[in-house]
């Protein structure tokens, strides 16, 4: 007994550790149960597809002879691609080597021997809970077409509609919006309840006997009430009685109440919840970019800033505890979401890998107190994030500096700068700012140099870049971190540096192309 | 027309942008006056510079008769947008001469701004939004033209004006090896008639280098003073017909 045991918890213990095992586990929990997965969609897609049909399959065999083949397909391949997802998530749904494992070292820690019975009731107790879940019945019966034979199991093929609600996220969205209304809803519930049982009951004594009366069993009369409290109203049952017709009045007068507080119910329901889930698909939307910035506040230069960064081509995520301002930044045509920047929990919901998706974080509130509360926040989350804050105020600059940011904008320095340059050089610094605005068709741009390009070009002095009317301003070498200006021919181009060129925007991308596409000889 | 002969800077406005101001172009205007509308913030002021009060009365006869107005650059940097350009067009409408550098919140008083006469804006949330975007965008580019422009580096940007253009022997701007010759870069060229072309433009192109055209060159601070001294000075120009 002692070896059986040995062997099961080293199995444990060597499927836990093993990558393999962990990858393969990963990836069908993803696939089944991670919202947020990638190829989530295909395979939900794919699975709807089996259940439509199957659902054709019935319909068409009501009426008419179905082929062996098609009946093949619907009561065995589909029944097994179900049982086999089944299996999947009955097995995803919760580890049995981590029980075994806790069980294994809380045993050894108080020096008793394995007990490999309370480790199996554990498993059983939890599999179980799965198994006897709503949407695990479902699924089970999902399964049983597969016994065809059996006439009456045909029916459990409209179990498979049901499943459409796994792979369906708008119902699901559906029944979580209705499910904050629970209490209503059974308030409204027991009330149309009651009403049907006393207009069934009263009903059924003051027409049963009665010989014009179409109501004759208990049966009809609970037809009638659901057909009249509902204000359908079919009209092949109806009271002939002068006492059947007053109870007719007041079901009809309460029916009318219920459908009223019914629709109310469900569209308050909505409204409530539409910011959350507009957010959630906004949050579904941020997860699949590859890369974005993050404005933390949206107000005067966030503004401009989230304008011209859309402008050339980023993507941005604004994110403010404000509700106005997120709106408006809503209305600006951004993507923003009414979370607090300064919480670690904001960027939990958002979902994403702040390492490799965010390229930079902005704090751009117009208080210091806010960035440097934003920037602790990103930093305790991310060591290496670049972190940029504009400062209001000078005498909060080292705060700025000790949360973390990577670089401060002190507006009013700025403008002192700019002040000096106009007094001073102004023609030199309009030259320079021009070649920078967006209105000018001289732009200064940055080459990086790739693999390709350094294997082609080994010198300076074989860019030609003359004859693209193209000014070399220099080369920022990656090796050494640092600027060269105006360049000797005899310099090396490595990869990973980067050529800062001036000219006509035209120009620059035709010299770009030129160094992308040429081959040494 | 040369801006040289300013001497003196009236900074209307005292709070941080002007203190700002000051520190940066004290050494180019010593006589720094600055001027402010609300008399408890001249009480409390204890800098350096005494701060003197004004208001938007439209009397600028003092002004005319305490300092010279020709000789004066002024900056309107007033929190209040409304009464900056209210002050800026009051300006103009007396002094149709002076050079006036004005700071706006936002675009649309900076148009507000220019209409009222000043010669330069600097549109504070626009010029902060930039400088962030171009960071992102092209940081390494930010960080050299930054280091060029506010002279963090030895690389310098000047303006050199030709007074011995039969060095250039009739050449056009183009075929001059500026880089290997001389070892700086010229960016672009403005003509006499101050129009500016990108050295590489097919005008500055079909342009012989002439005695007057002053050159925006970028390179180390030897290199520049060398090439000065082989064709002309450098120069300071006055540039105020250029925004309005």
């Amino acid at each position: 007994m002692g070896f059986f045991k040995r062997l099961i918890v080293d199995g444990a213990y060597f499927l836990n550790t093993s990558d393999a095992y962990q990858q393969k586990r990963r990836f069908f929990y993803n696939l089944l149960e991670n919202e947020n997965y990638r190829f989530r969609k295909y395979f939900d897609l794919f699975m709807i597809m089996l259940i439509f049909i199957s659902v054709a399959v019935l319909v068409r065999g009501v009426k008419y002879e179905v082929d062996d083949s098609l009946l093949f397909f619907n009561n065995i391949v589909i029944s097994i691609i179900f049982l086999i997802e089944y299996l999947l998530r009955l097995w995803v749904s919760s580890s049995v080597t981590d029980v075994i494992i806790k069980q294994s070292e809380y045993d050894s820690m108080l020096n008793k021997e394995f007990n490999l019975l309370k480790a199996f009731l554990k498993i059983t107790r939890i599999k179980l809970k799965y198994i006897t879940s709503f949407r695990a019945i479902i699924d089970l019966l999902a399964i049983l077409p597969f016994f065809h034979e059996l006439r009456l199991l045909r029916i459990f093929i409209l179990f498979r509609v049901f499943k459409l609600f796994r792979y369906a996220r708008s119902f699901q969205t559906f029944i979580s919006v209705l499910a904050t209304k629970k209490f209503e809803f059974i308030t409204l519930l027991m009330f149309s309840s009651i009403v049907i049982f006393v207009s069934t009951v009263l009903i059924y004594i003051v027409e049963a006997n009665d010989e014009g009366s179409s109501i004759t069993t208990l049966y009809e009369a609970f037809y009638w009430s659901i057909v009249t409290i509902s204000t359908v109203g079919y009209g092949d049952l109806s009271p002939v009685t002068d006492l059947g017709r007053f109870v007719a009045m007041v079901v009809i007068t309460a029916g009318i109440a219920v459908l009223a507080f019914t629709t109310s119910l469900v569209v308050s329901a909505f409204t409530e919840k539409l910011n959350e889930i507009r957010d959630t698909k906004t949050i579904e939307d941020i997860s699949k970019l590859k890369k974005f910035y993050i404005i933390c506040g949206y107000e005067n230069v966030a503004k401009e800033v989230a304008k011209k960064l859309s402008l050339s081509g980023a993507n941005i995520i604004v994110l403010d505890e404000d509700e106005s301002r997120t709106e408006n930044a809503k209305k600006d045509g951004f993507k923003a979401l009414n979370y607090n920047p300064g919480s670690v929990e904001s960027y939990k919901n958002l979902h994403i890998d702040m390492s490799k998706q965010v390229k930079a974080i902005l704090c751009l509130r117009e208080s210091d107190v806010e960035n440097v509360y934003t920037a602790l926040t990103v930093r305790s989350i991310n060591k290496d994030i670049f972190i940029l804050s504009i400062l209001i105020n000078d005498v909060h600059k080292n705060k700025l500096s000790f949360a973390g940011v990577n670089e401060i904008l002190y507006t009013q320095e700025l403008v002192g700068i700019v002040a000096k340059e106009f007094v001073g050089q102004p023609v030199a610094f309009e030259a320079i700012h021009a070649l920078r605005s967006e209105y000018s068709n001289i732009d200064i741009e940055e080459i990086f140099i790739d693999t390709r390009m350094s294997n082609n070009f080994t010198f300076v002095s074989e860019l030609y870049n003359e004859r693209y009317r193209i000014i070399l301003l220099g080369i920022y070498k990656k090796a050494t971190q640092k600027f060269l200006f105006n360049p000797i021919e005899s310099t090396i181009i490595e990869q990973g540096d980067y050529l800062l060129v001036i000219g006509n925007s035209v120009f620059i991308k035709e010299f770009e192309r030129y160094l992308h596409k040429k081959i040494r000889k | 027309m040369m801006d040289s002969k300013k001497t003196s800077a009236l900074i209307f406005g005292r709070n941080d942008y002007s203190l700002k101001i000051v520190q940066n172009i004290v050494h180019k205007y010593p006589d720094v006056h600055i001027f402010e509308l609300d008399e408890d913030m001249i009480e409390k002021s204890d800098e350096l510079y005494e701060v003197n009060s004004f208001d938007l009365s439209d009397d600028w006869e003092d002004f005319k008769s305490t300092y010279d107005m020709q000789k004066s650059i002024a900056f309107c940097v007033l929190e209040n947008d409304a009464k900056n350009i209210f002050l800026t067009i009051s300006l103009r409408a007396s002094f149709s001469d002076l050079t006036i550098i004005a700071l706006s919140k936002n675009k649309e008083s900076a148009n507000k701004l220019t209409m009222a006469g000043a010669n330069k804006v600097i549109p504070l949330v626009q010029t902060t939004a930039d400088i962030i975007v171009e960071m992102l965008n092209k940081p390494i580019i930010t960080d050299v033209l930054h280091n060029i422009l506010y002279e963090t580096s030895d690389l310098k940007i000047a303006q050199i004006k030709v007074e011995n253009h039969s060095y250039f022997d009739g050449k056009y701007p183009s075929d001059v090896e500026w880089s290997k010759k001389h070892g700086v870069i010229v960016l672009s060229i403005m003509h006499e008639d101050m129009s500016t072309e990108f050295i590489y433009s097919s005008k500055a192109k079909h342009h012989a280098i002439k005695n007057g055209d002053i050159f925006i060159v970028v390179g180390y601070a030897k290199d520049i003073e060398e090439f000065e001294k082989l064709i002309g000075s450098r120069c300071d120009v006055d540039w105020s017909h250029r925004s309005r």
